[in-house]
């Protein structure tokens, strides 16, 4: 079975900053590392390998040139090849632009039997790219999967999450699926695998490499546009009541009342 | 007094610490500075009033668990006081109250976020020098809402004090109160003994002239008094557990922060082989094997018994579900830290260790490597689950016998005597039917055996065990308190440490200080 994980660099915090005039997240002095959500998908490549036995794991990348680096993680947790896009032509792609890209990337390496993806990246959380993705390799998909609890050549059988429970379903491969952080609990790297990974070379494709129409990639082929990032303010007051408890007892209710938090 | 409370029962929170040992008090007292603390201190020596000085409670020895009189707690003197850069040495220190948390400090220095109200203008310059996450203050015992006073009163040390040292090494200057309220303020450097004999100058004029004890404490890791010739006198009272004064303010040293933090955790197919791993680690250069000469930042060993502890227990508890699943094949492992300047020696040292863990007949496959704070946030997790999960296990079997306390011992040895010290801690367990664990600070030849009575006979069975290691150890030379202090639980292992005459002349020179013995009742001395 040939698997082939799509992963993600994001900064290593929720807690964006973002440039206020240009509305592009600052990326200095943040740590930036493997999407969790895709390393969950990596892990559970890994898994499927143990279980099922003699798979080839691939995992691919838009993004700078960097991004390398987090490709080598891969590589250092067990991927067999990594491989990256990386062109001026892919820069300010949103959800539909980046399934292109990967769809085109995926075609230059070869069709594979499974798809994994994280349910949502952490920088952007619309969980678009897996469905986006599937549609455009024409094959089935899955999303928010738990758990995978049989896998064969033709088919995988998962436990779907909704939001009040979660459903079984039948996947007819070839597919995509996007897990969820239920899956699984990512290993972390050996030290013979990070030594792997330093030394691995990482093929890098432009967008002639994949032969894709530039139309549909990089801002140009973004129906979406981003016109302001900002993260919500959630400062929180805390006043100190002071005095004995009687006293402050008194002050509180006063201070409910003149809210309307409650009625006297 | 206004600022002394009658001690009811909603303070029953205050009666002890992580160690479960069980206090009594009669008031209690939430000073928030240094005056009303003085105020405080100046009532009970008029009245003869017992004082027990407490911190973040997180204490494993009873230190803070009173002993009658007042329970002075120090958890509202928790402001940091300012900043201090000397351009002569180019360093920063902060100034704290005692009461600040461990995790308090870590985050303001990571965030640059500190509450400047109160500040002198030179500390505001200091501070402004500074980027966020650039200083770092390096102790770590495992526990980071310990307070810092706390810390400094029983020497705290963690995992990386291997590094760094215990505590006391980064304390620069200090700010005391003595039994009768009369404060002192200390600096490194500046005040120190003289031979034996120590000054400690009174604020408002005067002095305070004393002799020490002449003997010398251990010269192994230790958290207990410390008593050595030109001394420091700052290092008085680092160890002293709250016995010889009150700790008011400290000014705390620190360092560049590491730019890059990376560990590794072996699982090793023997005790000896781990013990070996260790010797290398530390820089040894043994016959036949490879050497290792990158200096770690900790070195920490986990024993079968502690690492299937914790499996068993992450099916219990939901906050442990995020634990990476073990090896199949392995007798123990250990975990070693890397605090780097750069990140240029990443990959070199990887390679000399994988060197070493084949060496020693350990699998590179199967060594985990954590890169990066976030990373390395799992293999620290995965070393705090073995505390945290012995404290759910204590307390689980304290509600079927009531006696039951923490029964964990921080001996510690020097170099030549780390095999030995094992090698005795597992025999002399492997002879019993106690559920034990052993882990610990490894590189500093000291390890936590810990033993988990589940009834009354386990209990006093575990004291007799470690009565016997406490003879052992003082064979050694070594120290029966490396880390936690003797607090009240371990009073009886500082009577086999210190020996009966020696423990007179501490209690004769702490008479200098407290006449009555109002200070720290119960703590070391008994």
């Amino acid at each position: 079975m040939k698997i082939i994980v799509c992963v993600k660099q994001v900064p290593a915090t929720n807690e964006v900053r973002m440039d206020p005039v240009t509305n592009t997240i600052i990326r200095e002095g943040v740590e930036s590392i493997l999407n969790p959500f895709d390393a969950f998908a990596m892990e559970e490549a890994l898994r499927l390998r143990e279980r099922h036995g003699g798979c080839e794991i691939i995992t691919i990348s838009m993004g700078i040139p960097s991004v390398r680096g987090i490709l080598q993680e891969t590589i250092a947790l067990g991927a067999d090849q990594a491989f990256l896009l990386s062109d001026r032509a892919f820069a300010g792609a949103d959800t539909l632009a980046t399934a292109h890209a990967l769809a085109a990337g995926i075609n230059k390496l070869g069709a594979a039997d499974l798809y994994i993806c994280g349910k949502m990246a952490t920088d952007g959380d619309t969980a678009q790219v897996g469905p986006m993705l599937a549609e455009m390799l024409g094959v089935a998909h899955a999303t928010d999967i738990a758990e995978i609890e049989q896998v064969s050549d033709s088919e995988l059988l998962c436990r779907k999450l909704t939001d009040d429970g979660y459903v079984r379903i039948r996947v007819q491969l070839p597919a995509v699926i996007t897990v969820s952080k239920e899956i699984n609990v990512p290993r972390l790297p050996s030290i013979s695998g990070v030594l792997r990974g330093l030394a691995a070379d990482i093929p890098v494709f432009t967008a002639d490499d994949v032969a894709v129409d530039k139309a549909q990639i990089g801002l140009s082929g973004s129906p979406t546009q981003v016109i302001k990032t900002f993260v919500p303010d959630l400062t929180q007051h805390i006043e100190w009541i002071e005095g004995k408890p009687a006293e402050q007892a008194a002050e509180l209710l006063e201070k409910l009342v003149a809210r309307r938090a409650i009625i006297r | 007094m206004e600022l002394i409370r009658e001690f009811t029962e909603e303070y029953s929170d205050y009666l002890h610490d992580e160690s479960r040992t069980m206090g009594h008090a009669e008031s209690i007292a939430f000073p928030k500075n240094e005056q009303e603390l003085v105020e405080i201190v100046r009532y009970c020596a008029t009245h003869k009033t017992p004082v027990n000085v407490q911190g973040g409670l997180t204490g494993l020895a009873g230190g803070a668990s009173p002993q009658g009189g007042l329970a002075l707690n120090l958890s509202r003197m928790n402001k940091i006081l300012g900043m201090r850069y000397d351009e002569a040495a180019n360093r920063f220190f902060v100034r704290v109250q005692p009461g600040v948390l461990l995790s308090q400090l870590r985050k303001a220095l990571e965030n640059k976020a500190f509450d400047i109200q109160g500040w002198s203008q030179d500390s505001i310059d200091a501070l402004s020098r500074i980027k966020a996450g650039q200083l770092f203050f390096s102790p770590d015992p495992t526990e980071p809402t310990a307070s810092i006073g706390g810390m400094a009163a029983c020497n705290a040390s963690g995992a990386r004090s291997f590094l760094y040292g215990a505590t006391r090494r980064h304390v620069q200057a200090l700010r005391v109160v003595l039994a009768d309220g009369s404060l002192s303020e200390l600096r490194r450097g500046t005040h120190r003994a003289v031979g034996r004999d120590i000054v400690l100058p009174l604020e408002g004029g005067g002095e305070r002239r004393l002799r020490m004890p002449d003997f010398a404490t251990p010269a192994v890791k230790d958290a207990g008094y410390y008593f050595h010739d030109d001394m420091d006198t700052v290092d008085l009272f680092m160890g002293s557990q709250g016995t010889l004064a009150i700790i008011s303010e400290l000014e705390l040293a620190l360092i560049d922060a590491p730019k890059l933090m990376w560990g590794a955790t072996a699982f090793m197919p023997s005790d000896e082989a781990a013990l070996t791993y260790v010797r290398l680690l530390r820089g040894e250069k043994l016959p036949g094997l490879p050497v290792f000469e990158h200096k770690p930042a900790s070195l920490e060993f986990f024993n079968k018994h502690a690492l299937t502890m914790i499996l068993k227990q992450k099916e219990i508890t939901p906050a442990f579900a995020q634990l990476q699943e073990l090896p199949a094949d392995y007798c123990s492992a250990v975990y070693v830290e890397f605090n780097d300047a750069d990140s240029e020696s990443f990959a070199p040292v990887l390679r000399e260790l994988r060197n070493v863990v084949e060496a020693v007949g350990g699998d590179p496959d199967k060594t985990w490597v954590a890169k990066g704070t976030r990373e390395l946030e799992k293999l620290l997790f995965f070393r705090h689950t073995v505390p945290e999960t012995i404290d759910l296990i204590v307390e689980q079997n304290k509600k079927n016998e009531p006696c039951i306390t923490l029964l964990s011992t921080d001996m510690a040895v020097s170099d030549q005597y780390m095999e030995k010290l094992f090698a005795i801690y597992r025999g002399d367990l492997e002879q019993t039917d106690l559920h034990w664990v052993i882990f610990g600070h490894v590189g500093e030849n000291h390890f936590h055996p810990n033993i988990l009575a589940r009834t009354k006979d386990e209990y006093e069975q575990g004291h007799r065990i470690f009565e016997k290691w406490a003879k052992d150890v003082h064979d050694m030379n070594g120290s029966i308190s490396a880390e936690h202090g003797a607090g009240k639980i371990k009073t009886r292992l500082a009577r086999i440490m210190y020996g009966e005459e020696n423990l007179q002349k501490i209690k004769e020179f702490k008479r200098q200080l407290d006449p009555d013995f109002i200070l720290g009742p119960g703590n070391i001395l008994s």
